[in-house]
């Protein structure tokens, strides 16, 4: 595990400064809390917007807006955290072999004695383990601070965590992405470039076809609708918005791996 | 091409061929380098010196013939534990300093010496907490030394190995390969220049475009290499006294000098000599850049090929 370790080192410093990021933000998010709890206008107003854009920010009518589950999973788990997630596990799924074969980092490393498998595993599962620190800090932070002001009545703890873990899987599949392009290519433009591609076209494809009933059964089409269909705090979590995005994971890194080791490197 | 780990070739390839696109970057390459000899891998920038390391350390796959090296897969960790490289240029994380390097490298390779790389550090004056981004070229390229020996491996490959270094450290470089080959180690030198090669290298291979288009020993290079004699006479020489020298590979003058290029043995220029009256005479080393010089010639007089690309 020299290699995954290494990067996991070299990469600390930029880590550290997401988590605080996601520390500042978990805490901004959940202390407003309190200040939105009696408001009932807010539920009022909700019921006015239009569909498109009550489903676009996770509204469920079941749920009140001013309810923790229901601010929780409107102002975190439909925007902040998997937007937070995915951005990061682009970055380090692009940066395991796109980014260190662009700037030329790679021969050096692979001039000692090591294969080419191994350095793709271990840097692939180094990413994985980076995410996957943020996340659980994610996770940490939310429950903790959730309790601190009181924003956990009537929010399940398994959907709580459940929702993170899907949330991770989302991001997950994201660098799975990255990653597998980057080590077809070798470069970490096309790798990042392709990823927040398929993040933004699934999202907008989430969003656009959730106002279109007949189209509706085509939103299993995208990750997006595995994580967002329902308000996980409340109703918990569909076990395909962990499976799944987990085992597509899989398949892209594999896929990555057998093109990487298959080709010439930059 | 035997497999013998042991006492085979360090480095044999056979018919090794890389294209890229229309572009053969290594055409054909039939070259064995022998255990304990260094060798010199002479060509101008492009010539496909570096592709042909790639494909020796498995960066790259041939699209044909095949490469050995210390009679295995340059790909199998196993041998390339015993393999220094030293790239034209390390490219590492500028942050990484070269404590970080040499413990990161020596965990991989199953531990370094920690006295002989103390030892390569204090030599080359390199202080091991500066961050290699920091560094200058100079000092870069030292670092990328000691890296590529610090388990003092059997057989290094060096690309390009003094560019950016100070004559004094060249001269160190050049004392660490010379003790290093005494202790049995066998070296692939790349380089686009000359000296550095003729001061290390036993045997001499010069790529073209590709192409290996000569296989010498230094000393072969040597006695074909052409000798530069300067004559100074009395007097201007007249033509009579020009006449003599004819046959030789040049002839020119200045003032009361006689400038002589001699291809091959010099005894004419003393016969005819010896009819003039002169005041001095120098002889300039006999340079391999002539010999080298030779076979690069039609590299860019050949517009067909050129056209062809």
């Amino acid at each position: 595990m020299t290699i995954a370790l290494r990067m996991v080192r070299d990469r600390h410093r930029s880590t550290g400064w997401w988590l605080v990021g996601v520390l500042a933000l978990v805490l901004f998010t959940i202390a407003l809390y309190p200040s939105v709890k009696g408001q009932t206008e807010v539920e009022n107003l909700m019921r006015n917007l239009p569909d498109a854009f009550r489903s676009m920010i996770g509204y469920d009518a079941a749920v009140p807006l001013t309810s923790p589950a229901g601010y929780l999973h409107a102002r975190m788990f439909s925007t902040l955290a998997p937007l937070l997630l995915v951005v990061f596990g682009i970055g380090a799924g692009a940066a395991a072999i796109g980014g260190l074969e662009e700037s030329g980092r790679l021969e050096p490393l692979l001039a000692n004695p090591v294969t080419r498998s191994r350095v793709a595993v271990e840097r692939c599962l180094a990413a994985v383990a980076l995410l996957t620190v943020l996340a659980v800090v994610f996770a940490g932070a939310t429950l903790g601070l959730a309790a601190a002001f009181d924003a956990l009545t009537g929010v399940r703890l398994s959907g709580l965590l459940g929702a993170c873990a899907a949330a991770w899987a989302l991001a997950l599949l994201h660098l799975a992405l990255a990653y597998a392009v980057g080590a077809a290519t070798g470069r970490r433009g096309p790798a990042v470039g392709v990823a927040a591609a398929v993040a933004v076209g699934g999202y907008l494809v989430y969003s656009l076809l959730s106002l279109v009933e007949a189209l509706a059964p085509l939103r299993y089409l995208t990750p997006w609708y595995w994580y967002l269909q329902r308000n996980m705090l409340v109703h918990g979590v569909p076990a395909g918005a962990v499976v799944a995005p987990v085992l597509l994971s899989a398949v892209l890194c594999v896929a990555g791996w057998a093109l990487f080791l298959r080709r010439d490197l930059r | 091409m035997q497999g013998d780990p042991v006492s085979g070739p360090a480095i044999a390839t056979e018919g090794l061929t890389k294209r890229f696109g229309a572009l053969t970057a290594v055409d054909s390459l039939d070259l064995v380098v022998r255990r304990g000899e260094v060798f010199g891998y002479l060509g101008p920038n492009g010539a496909g010196k570096t592709t042909t390391i790639r494909l020796l350390l498995d960066f790259i796959r041939p699209t044909a013939g095949r490469a050995e090296v210390l009679g295995g897969s340059g790909a199998d960790p196993a041998v390339r534990r015993q393999v220094g490289y030293l790239p034209a240029s390390l490219d590492v994380d500028p942050r990484w300093c070269a404590r970080d390097l040499l413990g990161f490298y020596g965990e991989l390779r199953g531990g370094h010496d920690p006295a002989w790389v103390r030892a390569l550090l204090e030599r080359f004056d390199l202080d091991p907490a500066r961050p290699v981004g920091q560094l200058s070229s100079g000092n870069r390229r030292k670092v990328g030394i000691v890296q590529a020996v610090a388990h003092r491996p059997p057989l290094l490959v060096l690309d390009e190995p003094t560019s950016g270094l100070d004559p004094l450290l060249q001269h160190e470089f050049q004392l660490l390969v010379r003790e290093l080959v005494a202790g049995g180690a066998t070296v692939f030198l790349s380089s686009h220049v000359l000296p550095e090669v003729e001061a290390l290298a036993d045997r001499v291979g010069i790529l073209r475009r590709g192409v290996l288009v000569a296989l010498a020993t230094v000393d072969e290079l040597r006695r074909s290499a052409r000798t530069r004699i300067d004559l100074r006479l009395a007097g201007p020489p007249s033509a009579a006294d020009l006449a003599s020298f004819a046959g030789l590979a040049e002839v020119s003058t200045t003032d009361t000098t006689v400038h002589l290029v001699v291809a091959g043995p010099v005894d004419p220029v003393l016969k005819a000599a010896a009819r003039l009256t002169v005041q001095a005479i120098a002889t300039h080393d006999a340079d391999l850049e002539d010999v080298f010089l030779t076979y690069y010639q039609g590299e860019t007089a050949d517009p067909r090929r050129e056209a062809g690309r």
